[in-house]
């Protein structure tokens, strides 16, 4: 039952971090912006919508925004703020695959919809997930106490110093590649040839899409969870709580202050972050006390 | 028909036998031996038996073999029928040699046996040419294999399983490590390991698909028993340097055979490919194993051995699954090229899904087998990563965790594309409305192999169990538990299935209606469709260094440049290693070239080499 009241907490305020955000992000570039509680309003409307797709799609579009949702609450359930003992099922590894399911679905969806816009961004969001997943995997055990097993509960009690630093940069860039921000993609962005994720998303409509941004919604405030538990007491849920006001404020900083890179410098990003990670564990395997 | 139904029938037959042999195998702690053939000579005598090592192989030779014989049923020419039970009862006869003659015999059969199903079409120009160079290879590495047994047999002075081990641990270090470089030579080029990879993307798509299944999903595995038969049974035990060199190695050929695998357009060349990186996981898993038995943790080497093991049935049946998937959608469309392929999904009613099922698994996709045994091999290379020992060996540990995790997401770039591109989608070509697909022989071969893929996933204990009985006599310890094995990959889909549940039946409840896609206003075409070629762009770019790209384009203008008539495109790889194994070739023939010299063709200077060559001898010699 406590998982499950993780679960509803995270899916209650995953709008509001995501209207936040987007509201402090319009103040920085002097715009009024939307509410924060647009988000909310935004899937209420579009829940009650009838879905649109093209003639002839098969079963796996339809399945896709539900598989996409089902793995975003998994991600959620999987966190280690209620169960910290070892004995959580789903451990960093596990989480890597579970993502790529996801992914793998919504890659298929979107080369099913026979649009040369959504095949682009399928394409490119395999691309970058390719690069993503080692350097999200090395980022996470370069956080974790090595020779404690893969579960999140590794991650706990670990002390932070220059080699949990350098884990937690590279887990920031994929954190800004994971949900979709600038530099990487742009989630407000209107332009079909500039888009990753949006792109993947752009033939659904209504209640099928309603769905796919809650996962959205859900899976970002779940890499922001992840990121405060790899920063000082990150494991207290109050201290997780203020490591996510400023990580959600960094981001909007990010994305005022930054341009988005041209798609092919982007690797470049990536591989960096996988650097960062590699240095991290690095460090703690000579035993660098620091 | 007589001649299909006998191949046929034999192979099951065959298969049968290997599914009873394997039950004593597993079951026994220690190798026995059941024939022992007379012989003119101590040195020839041929002797069967049976070691636990043995019996995961069994196993994967028999549950490959029902269903490649009931695809054989339907499909392909009667004669592979019969050439593929005698490919099987090679394959069988290798993995009960138990002396040195015995398996170079079996060996040999099975290399050329397989040989004649490479040739299969032998009238067109390029599979006589890949039957070729896979005789060389495998010629080579047989004569390395024969090396590596026979340096073996001589320091035992018996040419018996038994006896070699038995003397294994007296083994001189230059010996051993002689017999292990023999060894990798010989079986790693069989089993398709870069940078000896080239006969494989060459042999396995010309040969007929259900040999392919065989090829891919048992008969390299085969060279990887023969690895461990070496590594852990014959010249036990290995220093870490072995296991380190294997770790480095695998991670090289998983890398370097899915980016290879991600930029081509054929789709069972592709998948051979497919079969160089799943290779390479599974030496990884045996080169943690290694390392971790000279550092004395048994637990953890039984735990890589098991993942090894465990990866190496996963692959055969998901392999065997797509290849044999890849023969239905070449006999049923006539080709194989991505870029010609589309929207097979509404009259392949049962290959498609089942397909699915085979990307999936092959990707690592909970809840299906490929994604348990990835996860366990994951373990074990985390696990060998405790922050206490050599750090050389840590970073080439970690190197390999990067490489292992590249390859996951490379795979699963890949896979969307070959489903997407095959099977969704509108067709790329204009045809006459396609017959639905009944379920058939073929149909039930892939639903056969599907489960199974669904099943080891879902209880990965039905398969994990057994194997860590074997691993535990093999190294001499039970294997590391992992508590959450049982439930994980249920509970990782337990959401994503439900939610995928929830979504049709709501589509059903209130509708979906259809519009064309946006295409920016333009009529919705098939060739607006993203192609192969274009999906694979950003990789080949982001991997030009390896792969080394080049591209044609002909535009043809017309009238204006602004809508030209007609744009052709062409795009080859000629990847790093293939061109420095031609700069290599091409060296050794400008070598050879000058050796010339010495050949003169004048008898008297041929007489001075002789004469020259006895007293050469006699001096060294005295």
């Amino acid at each position: 039952m406590p998982a499950a009241m993780q679960v509803l907490a995270i899916v209650v305020l995953a709008p509001l971090v995501q209207g936040a955000m987007k509201r402090l992000r319009a103040r920085l570039q002097e715009k009024p912006g939307p509410p924060i509680l647009q988000p909310y309003r935004d899937l209420a409307k579009l829940w009650t919508k009838e879905a649109v797709l093209p003639e002839g799609v098969s079963i796996i579009a339809l399945c896709a925004p539900g598989v996409s949702l089902g793995v975003a609450l998994t991600f959620a359930a999987a966190l280690p703020f209620v169960d910290r003992s070892a004995g959580s099922i789903v451990d960093i590894v596990a989480l890597a695959f579970l993502l790529g399911l996801g992914r793998f679905v919504l890659a298929l969806a979107a080369l099913d919809m026979r649009s040369a816009f959504t095949g682009m961004a399928a394409s490119r969001e395999m691309t970058f997930a390719s690069l993503v997943e080692p350097a999200l995997l090395i980022a996470l055990l370069g956080g974790a106490a090595l020779g404690r097993g893969t579960s999140f509960a590794s991650l706990h009690g670990v002390p932070f110093g220059l080699a949990g630093a350098l884990a937690f940069g590279a887990f920031f860039l994929l954190l800004l590649a994971e949900t979709a921000r600038v530099p990487i993609d742009n989630q407000e962005t209107h332009y079909e040839l500039t888009m990753i994720h949006e792109g993947l998303l752009l033939e659904y409509a209504g209640w099928q899409l309603a769905m796919l941004q809650a996962a959205a919604y859900v899976r970002q405030l779940c890499f922001l969870l992840l990121a405060a538990i790899l920063l000082p007491g990150g494991f207290n849920p109050w201290a997780a709580v203020v490591w996510i006001v400023v990580l959600a404020g960094s981001i909007s900083v990010v994305e005022t202050a930054f341009a988005k890179l041209r798609l092919f410098e982007i690797p470049q990003l990536l591989v960096t972050a996988l650097l960062l990670a590699v240095t991290s564990i690095g460090l703690r395997l000579l035993g660098v006390p620091v | 028909m007589t001649l299909r139904l006998i191949g046929v029938c034999a192979t099951w037959a065959v298969a049968l036998c290997a599914a009873v042999l394997a039950v004593p195998a597993g079951l026994h702690h220690a190798p026995v031996s059941f024939v022992t053939l007379a012989a003119p000579a101590p040195a020839l005598r041929i002797a069967l038996g049976l070691t636990p090592l043995a019996a995961p192989f069994l196993v994967l030779l028999a549950l490959l073999a029902i269903p490649v014989g009931a695809w054989s049923l339907r499909r392909g020419r009667p004669i592979d029928a019969v050439l593929i039970a005698g490919f099987t009862l090679t394959m069988l006869l290798v993995l009960i040699a138990r002396s040195v003659v015995a398996f170079f015999f079996a060996w040999e059969a099975m290399s050329l046996i397989s040989a004649f199903l490479v040739a299969a079409h032998h009238e067109r120009r390029n599979v006589r040419r890949a039957t070729f160079v896979y005789l060389i290879v495998a010629q080579t590495g047989a004569a390395c294999v024969l090396v590596a047994l026979v340096l073996l047999a001589a320091w035992a002075g018996d040419p018996s399983f038994g006896a070699i081990a038995g003397a294994a641990a007296t083994l001189p270090p230059g010996l051993r490590t002689a017999v292990f470089l023999f060894a990798l030579l010989g079986f790693g080029s069989k089993a398709g390991l870069l940078p000896l990879h080239f006969w494989l993307p060459r042999a396995h798509p010309v040969a007929p698909a259900n040999a392919s299944a065989l090829l891919s999903g048992v008969m390299l595995k085969i060279a990887l028993y023969g690895l461990l038969l070496v590594t852990f049974e014959l010249a036990a035990p290995g220093p870490a340097l072995w296991g380190l060199v294997l770790i480095v190695i695998g991670t090289i050929s998983a890398v370097g055979g899915v980016l290879y695998a991600v930029v081509d357009h054929d789709l069972k060349r592709l998948l051979a490919y497919h079969s160089v990186e799943n290779v390479g996981i599974i030496v990884i898993a045996i080169g943690v194993a290694l390392l971790a038995q000279s550092h004395g943790s048994s637990a953890l080497a039984a735990l890589a051995l098991t993942a090894a093991l465990f990866h190496t049935i996963n692959h055969g049946l998901f392999k065997g699954l797509l290849f044999l998937g890849a023969g239905t959608v070449a006999d049923t469309e006539g080709t194989v090229d991505l870029e010609c392929l589309g929207g097979l999904w509404g009259h392949l009613v049962w290959t498609a899904p089942l397909f699915l099922i085979g990307c999936a698994a092959i990707t690592g996709l909970p809840p299906f087998n490929g994604f348990v045994s990835e996860w366990m091999t994951f373990q074990s290379l985390i696990g060998a990563l405790a922050p206490d020992g050599d750090v050389m060996a840590k970073l080439v540990l970690l190197g390999s965790i990067a490489g292992l995790a590249l390859t996951g997401g490379l795979a699963a770039a890949c896979f969307v594309k070959v489903f997407g591109v095959v099977f969704l989608g509108r067709s790329r070509r204009s045809r006459a409305t396609p017959q639905r697909e009944k379920f058939d022989a073929p149909a039930f071969a892939l639903a056969w192999l599907a489960s199974l893929c669904t099943l080891f996933g879902f209880v990965p204990l039905l398969v994990v169990g057994p194997l860590s009985r074997i691993v535990a006599g093999a190294v001499g310890g039970a294997p590391m538990p992992l508590p959450s094995l049982p439930v994980l990959p249920a509970a990782l889909v337990l959401l994503p299935l439900a939610g995928a549940a929830y979504a049709v039946v709501l589509a059903a409840q209130r509708g979906v209606r259809k519009a064309p896609a946006w295409t920016c206003g333009s009529p919705v075409t098939a060739a607006a469709q993203y192609t192969a070629t274009a999906f694979s762009k950003p990789l080949r770019t982001v991997f030009a260094f390896v792969l080394l790209p080049e591209r044609q384009r002909v535009v043809d203008a017309g009238a204006s440049s602004w809508f030209p008539k007609k744009i052709r495109y062409r795009t080859e790889s000629r990847y790093l290693i293939d061109e420095a194994a031609r700069r290599f070739a091409a060296a050794m023939l400008r070598l050879t070239r000058r050796a010339r010299a010495l050949q003169s063709g004048s008898l008297r200077i041929y007489l001075a080499y002789a004469v020259a060559a006895v007293v050469l001898v006699v001096v060294v010699a005295r």
